[in-house]
């Protein structure tokens, strides 16, 4: 995985660009693609999404490292965002982060040593309904409990394994 | 014009006026960090919160946000206001580390300020603040994040106003971090003004840090001698050093900000091998001795041959007086033999320009308000670099910017640009005043065309010129053009870039004088004997530099004021120290022909660091300072005139002797100058245009002027230094391939006068089959004339 994203995607990306009045639209849909191609947005992706849109590379940058669920620096294969604002707070986040934290062996800001998890406290996730709550991918597990916890880390290392 | 009331005190406004700036004109100061009347109102910071007790808007407000109405009754002292602020500061103070003593913003500090005026005294936030690391953002900005409190200016400025591109804020929450995306220099001209925006110490001045405490600094109005623009600066100096220089206000001219030339070309006052002592024949003496001896010579030098073997020599970087006085000295001594400016070009454009401008002038203002600029000739981020920034305020409001120019003129705006020859450009603009679509071919009589229609439509039209590419004819056919294609109902405007800081006042003083290769003539044939240099350097900015050195050898006498290591005060035979702008109070006119004052702001001496070398200054008792010998230009010239030394006396009788110059008697630098509205005279026609070189190669080179590195007195500034180019010539790209050449390659540039090794710089924008290459001070590129044209061979190096 060297390429940062296959040359049919660039070019599809910079036709799109060339047919509307602010290719800034297009930022974040690129650095999502090259994430989800490369793992992550190392810098030469914040270049590649300039040259591609035609922008600065400032431009893009100021969006890259905005939001936190696009990886700036590299990460392992899920990334696990915890929760830790009000509602997943008073309904018991910290003991959900302890739990994971155990069972995973790191802390906030590290990958495990196979490579398989990051993991990472987020802002509201916007299941407050679901509290306590935290984002896999693009998958969102609410009303979590430590033994949900495990199950759901067993089911996306069993997808890991078969990604591969 | 709304009425309102603001802490029961009435004031009227004009229409648009924001309440915080209502309330400044009351003397009333509402603590804020996001407003500045440049970059306009955000209401981000919610500091300048006010209640609004009464009338159309009531309840808690931002005063940036609310324009003044009708009405209006405003309290700045109400409870709940006062408790907003308070709270908003302590929370704009978290993370904020306690380092004002190590802080260079020290006492200077908007974040002290309003911390004090929002009535936070005591942290009660114990717990960790966020940390970042610096980057290095190049030689003129230091950058210390932990102190940032997210103003957002320093991006607003550099981005918005400067039209950088490679300054932006990143993250966001505590994370917000400002810089660039990799460290590296900032590549902006601008970028200096980030210094002064920012309200604390997160970007400080790299050449300035760790010197000097504002209240230990000197600091007086004074006017940018970088350029013929007059922007307004207030250098600050300390220790017989100048040491800085930040943005003057003044609304006609610069406004608010200023260029990193401006900025950081104040070193040359510093120059370690500037003159500062008096000399009679090689032998240092008193400086009246040095006067005395050099009036009874030029006297003697009259006796015997004739008034008119004495010349005299003026300069854009001397002060009006000065060059006053000069014409004066040239009169009592009988000479005719006068001008001020060794450039020929530059010298015959300064004249025609004062003739011909009348009432299309235009001010830096008038540019950020006009509606459609039209530039001939004209490279503002080389010869004027404000003006550039100017241009890009009138496209933020919606103006249109188009450029004639064979080079590739760099704008930090969009621009429509077309490429034409250099000589065809006065022809082009007497066809353009005309109408007359003849002169073009098919693509440009469609250009122009498309031009004159725009122009008709256009309220505030105004075009710009550059006296290096226009000569005096392009400047001639430039007010010719703007006077045709004005009507009864809209003036189209001129402004004209010229060389030097005060080149206007030497065109208004020129008269029908001789042109300086004139003069040169004159001496090669035995007719001038004596020479009286001010300020300038013949034997390096006359049209041929060989010529005039070969001609000036002849001199019997050469006396030379100046403040700067040139090449005629070297070779001087009496020589005047004279007090560099920093260091007098004097005037300049600019190139719209405004009169502007400065003050001294340190008196001329061996900086400390000079004469302590690192450690303390040496023990031993003198009278005097080491090194103050220099006196201020029209002091030394009144000296050789018999006359009373006292500025004041020198204006009254300048005015009295030449009512064009009355102005003198009123400027004071608490105003943003007076537009003079007198008109020169034009030079003489018939006058030789300078020798054409011999034809040594097939292409044709025109040299122009950088940035940095083609300014005399910048060019002697140490903290500009790292971003003067090493010698290049620019080149059309199809024009390179045709040549066998690439970007980056080593190049052998042969002219008339020598050789020399080039780097291959390409650019699309230029003039396709064009050689460009600036002027630059103290490298082979030296001798180049800005705004000639050249026979040249350019020859790729092979690596032996």
């Amino acid at each position: 995985m060297t390429e940062l994203l296959p040359q049919n995607q660039i070019d599809s990306f910079k036709a799109r660009a060339a047919a509307i009045a602010h290719p800034h639209e297009l930022i974040v849909d690129l650095l999502r693609a090259i994430q989800s191609h490369y793992g992550w947005v190392p810098d030469d992706g914040v270049l590649l999404t300039a040259v591609t849109l035609g922008i600065l590379p400032v431009e893009v940058e100021e969006l890259a490292t905005f939001y936190d669920k696009i990886y700036r620096r590299a990460v392992g294969r899920r990334v696990i965002h915890v929760c830790d604002s009000i509602c997943c707070w008073s309904t018991g986040a910290e003991m959900i982060t302890e739990h994971l934290q155990k069972s995973l062996g790191i802390n906030f800001g590290m990958t495990t040593a196979d490579g398989a998890f990051t993991l990472l406290p987020s802002c509201c996730l916007g299941a407050c309904g679901d509290a306590p709550a935290m984002m896999i991918g693009l998958t969102t597990y609410g009303k979590l409990t430590p033994q949900q916890i495990d199950e759901i880390l067993l089911k996306e290392r069993a997808a890991i394994a078969a990604a591969d | 014009m709304p009425k309102l009331t603001i802490d029961n005190l009435q004031v009227t406004v004009a229409e648009g006026t924001n309440v915080l700036e209502a309330a400044r004109a009351l003397d009333i100061v509402i603590p804020h960090f996001c407003y500045h009347e440049a970059l306009g109102a955000v209401g981000a910071c919610r500091l300048c919160a006010m209640m609004f007790v009464d009338g159309p808007v009531k309840g808690l407000q931002m005063a940036c946000m609310i324009k003044a109405q009708d009405g209006m009754v405003v309290s700045s002292t109400d409870p709940d206001a006062m408790d907003l602020r308070r709270h908003v500061i302590e929370w704009t103070m978290i993370n904020h580390p306690h380092d004002c003593p190590v802080c260079d913003e020290g006492g200077e500090c908007q974040l002290q300020e309003m911390t004090v005026a929002g009535g936070h005294g005591v942290r009660r936030y114990t717990g960790k603040k966020r940390t970042f690391s610096n980057q290095n953002l190049g030689p003129f900005v230091q950058q210390e994040m932990n102190r940032c409190i997210t103003c957002y200016r320093c991006v607003r400025t550099y981005r918005d106003y400067c039209g950088g591109s490679d300054y932006g804020v990143f993250g966001s929450r505590n994370r917000v971090f400002y810089g660039r995306v990799q460290d590296g220099s900032l590549e902006s001209p601008f970028s200096g003004n980030i210094i002064d925006v920012c309200p604390t110490g997160v970007l400080t001045s790299k050449p300035f840090r760790y010197k000097t405490r504002l209240w230990d600094l000197q600091e007086a109005p004074s006017v940018c001698p970088h350029c013929s623009l007059g922007c307004a600066t207030v250098p600050g100096g300390r220790y017989r050093d100048v040491q800085r220089v930040r943005a003057g206000i003044n609304r006609e001219t610069n406004g608010f900000f200023i260029c990193d030339r401006g900025r950081f070309g104040y070193d040359h006052v510093n120059h370690p091998q500037r003159p500062r002592q008096a000399r009679v024949d090689g032998q240092p003496v008193m400086i009246d001795k040095a006067v005395m001896a050099a009036r009874q010579r030029v006297a003697e030098m009259a006796r015997e041959h004739g008034p008119n073997s004495v010349a005299f020599l003026g300069s854009s970087r001397a002060s009006l007086e000065a060059n006053a006085l000069l014409r004066d000295l040239a009169s009592t001594t009988g000479s005719t033999q006068l001008v001020f400016e060794a450039h020929h070009g530059r010298d015959r454009a300064a004249r025609t320009l004062v003739a011909r401008l009348g009432e299309h002038a235009r001010s830096q203002e008038d540019i950020r308000q006009s509606d459609l600029i039209i530039l001939f000739g004209a490279d503002p981020l080389a010869e004027g670099p404000m003006l550039a920034l100017a241009i890009r305020q009138a496209v933020r409001n919606g103006g249109r910017v188009v450029v004639i120019d064979p080079r590739p003129v760099e704008l930090p705006c969009a621009a429509t640009h077309l490429p034409l020859a250099p000589e065809r450009l006065p022809v082009i603009l007497t066809a353009f005043g005309r109408g007359d679509l003849n002169a073009f071919d098919a693509r440009e009589r469609e250009f122009f065309a498309s031009l004159i229609e725009q122009l008709h439509s256009a309220r505030r039209p105004i075009m710009v010129g550059g006296a290096d590419l226009l000569g005096d004819k392009g400047v001639d056919a430039l007010c010719s053009a703007a006077a045709e294609l004005s009507t009864g109902a809209r003036s189209v405007g001129v402004m004209t870039l010229l060389a030097g800081p005060n080149s206007f006042g030497g065109g208004l003083l020129a008269g029908d004088g001789p042109g300086f290769d004139t003069l040169l003539d004159a001496v090669h044939e035995g007719r001038v004997h004596a020479l009286v240099c001010l300020e300038s350097d013949p034997f390096r900015e006359a049209m041929d530099p060989a010529r005039a050195q070969a001609a000036l050898g002849r001199l019997q006498l050469l006396v030379s004021i100046d403040a700067t290591p040139s090449l005629a005060a070297r070779r001087a035979d009496i020589f005047l120290p004279a007090r560099a702008n920093a260091e007098m109070a004097g005037s300049y006119i600019n190139n719209e022909g405004r009169l502007q004052a400065f003050l001294p702001v340190i008196d001329p001496g061996l900086p400390i660091r000079e004469t302590g070398a690192g450690n303390h200054p040496p023990r031993e008792f003198f009278q005097e300072t080491p090194g103050s010998a220099p006196e201020a230009d029209w002091w030394l010239l009144a000296q050789l005139l018999e006359r009373s030394a006292n500025l004041a006396e020198v204006r009254k009788t300048i005015a009295e002797n030449d009512e064009v110059l009355a102005g003198l008697l009123s400027i004071t630098t608490e105003t943003t100058g007076l537009r003079l509205t007198a008109r020169g005279v034009m030079p003489l026609s018939a006058e030789k245009p300078p020798l054409h070189a011999a034809a040594v190669g097939i292409l044709t080179l025109l040299v122009t002027t950088a940035p940095v590195g083609s300014h005399w007195l910048a060019h002697l500034s140490s903290p500009l230094a790292a971003t003067e180019p090493q010698p290049y010539v620019c080149l059309h790209p199809d024009h390179a391939d045709a040549l066998g050449l690439v970007a980056g390659d080593r190049a052998r540039l042969t002219t008339h006068s020598g050789h020399c090794q080039v780097v291959i710089r390409l650019s699309a924008q230029m003039m396709n089959g064009l050689v460009l290459t600036p002027q630059l001070w103290d490298t082979a590129l030296e001798g180049m004339r800005p705004g000639s044209l050249l026979d040249c061979r350019l020859e790729k190096e092979t690596k032996a």
